[in-house]
């Protein structure tokens, strides 16, 4: 039984990492995938592998942080498609710089996309969901919105405010059957934290975690593909922790 | 394959039925632990009928002995458990604090919070020995935002979350997860003969969503959190209450 049949999802930042893994699963759960992303060749290569997986996919070029550019990914989503039925809210950047030497420019550049991004991406597909009043918006927090994150203030600040963002939004579209929940990853085996830590540090971590491991992208597919589903259509503005325990909140 | 077996202690009641029936369809072999022998019996038939494997035990959940001996049973029958849901329980009694009985008020600590630890407890040792198990305990709404006349029942519930969180930093390095389950305001007839239809119409509307959830939705909930989908996820409470209360 294929739980996503005939959805359609929109996957920001699907041409990496976790946001690739999520796509993937929902196409072999049966859903038509459209791949947003910053790195075009990243995205059509998605597309392709969800297409050798006899799937059905299309791949754009977005930027989450623009307007314009959100708009003009909705618009060709709906062309194509005529509705959207999902949205992953995973695209996001993770500079590091401690505060005293973080430029407004960064700042803004991380809120405005991991927050600002979500909020756009989310509005932008909201008269579309009201007009099928169903539908399902799935953000992608980090455990740093619990913990903080040493050099990284602007990342923490952007990922707690996807989750009051996410609360927010759920009771507003609670009453047209909409959900709005997300998921929060640990420590990911993927690009982000190699951009600051040497492969060592990052399996290293794995010991700190209950479970014994870091995470691994397919770890967030389970759980997204579940909020995706029917079975999860009581479920809202809630935050899955899908971290090995690392966080328990 | 072996079936897995599975063990739902309250699988009688309105909540229990549902999980029992989704678990069951899933392929678990189900051993029912509930005091209500006839709520029991007919459940079990049902599923019998349907053709799945199913038990039903009566127990006393506040009597250590009988728990003890209700696992150790089952365990020698079929060799592992693999999955345990606690949902025994309920608010059990309602008073302002000043009218509180000191015996009402241990029995629902009792039913909710030690029960569920006694059964955990059972089920700790063999499930640390296959280095494979999952544990789901049923906390409540009310264990988050606490409610008038339910100090008994808001303390038990955000215990169980507590409870949980601790067992699973416990059980995490043998492979066993330990999650909860909270339903909100859920359809059965238990909780619906509570209130008259107007009441019952008005508290549906005060939930964002617009009504109680159906059993068979907390039950999808217990699945998604005993499945393989959730197995980097232990120590977590999976709030189902269509946004009545965010964790």
């Amino acid at each position: 039984m294929r739980r996503l049949k005939n959805r359609i999802a929109l996957v920001t930042g699907g041409g990496q990492g976790i946001g690739r893994t999520i796509a993937l699963a929902m196409a072999r759960e049966g859903a038509a995938l459209v791949i947003g992303d910053l790195n075009e060749t990243n995205a059509s290569a998605v597309k392709k592998e969800i297409e050798g997986l006899g799937g059905k996919a299309s791949a754009l070029h977005a930027d989450i942080s623009n307007e314009e550019s959100v708009q003009a990914m909705v618009e060709a989503t709906l062309r194509e498609h005529g509705r959207v039925d999902i949205l992953v809210n995973n695209a996001g950047i993770f500079p590091t710089n401690p505060v005293e030497e973080m430029a407004e420019e960064e700042w803004d550049r991380v809120i405005g996309t991991n927050l600002v991004g979500t909020f756009l991406c989310s509005k932008a597909v909201v008269p579309q969901l009201l007009a099928q009043r169903c539908g399902r918006i799935i953000s992608l927090t980090s455990g740093r919105a619990f913990q903080g994150a040493r050099n990284g203030a602007h990342y923490a600040a952007s990922k707690a405010g996807i989750i009051g963002f996410s609360k927010s939004l759920a009771l507003e579209l609670a009453p047209h059957g909409i959900t709005v929940n997300v998921i929060c990853p640990g420590i990911t085996d993927t690009a982000q934290p190699r951009g600051h830590q040497s492969e060592e540090q990052i399996y290293a971590q794995g010991r700190r975690i209950p479970l014994g491991r870091i995470g691994q992208p397919e770890d967030l597919a389970g759980p997204a593909v579940f909020l995706a589903s029917d079975a999860a259509r009581f479920i809202t503005g809630q935050t899955i922790l899908a971290n090995g325990g690392g966080i328990m909140w | 394959m072996e079936a897995k077996v599975a063990v739902v202690n309250g699988g009688a009641g309105g909540i229990g039925r549902a999980v029992v029936r989704r678990l069951a369809g899933a392929g678990y072999t189900i051993f029912i632990l509930d005091r209500n022998q006839q709520a029991g019996r007919e459940i079990l038939d049902q599923l019998r009928e349907q053709g799945c494997q199913a038990e039903y035990r009566a127990i006393e959940l506040t009597n250590a002995t009988q728990i003890k001996n209700a696992f150790a049973e089952i365990l020698s029958a079929t060799g592992r458990i693999d999955l345990l849901v606690n949902l025994a329980g309920g608010t059990l009694h309602k008073h302002p604090i000043q009218e509180f009985p000191i015996s009402e008020w241990r029995e629902v600590v009792d039913v909710n919070l030690k029960a569920t630890f006694l059964c955990c407890q059972a089920v700790c040792k063999p499930m640390r020995e296959r280095k494979a198990g999952v544990i789901i305990n049923t906390s409540s709404n009310f264990g988050i935002t606490g409610g008038a006349g339910r100090t008994a029942y808001a303390a038990s519930k955000a215990a169980v979350i507590a409870f949980t969180k601790s067992l699973a930093l416990e059980m995490a390095p043998h492979g066993v997860r330990v999650n909860a389950i909270a339903p909100g305001l859920t359809a059965t007839a238990r909780v619906m003969s509570r209130y008259d239809e107007t009441e019952w119409r008005e508290l549906g509307q005060s939930i964002p969503m617009g009504r109680a959830a159906e059993p068979s939705e907390i039950a999808e909930g217990v699945a998604f959190l005993a499945s393989e989908e959730a197995g980097y996820i232990t120590g977590h409470t999976l709030h189902v209450n269509g946004g009545m209360v965010f964790n």
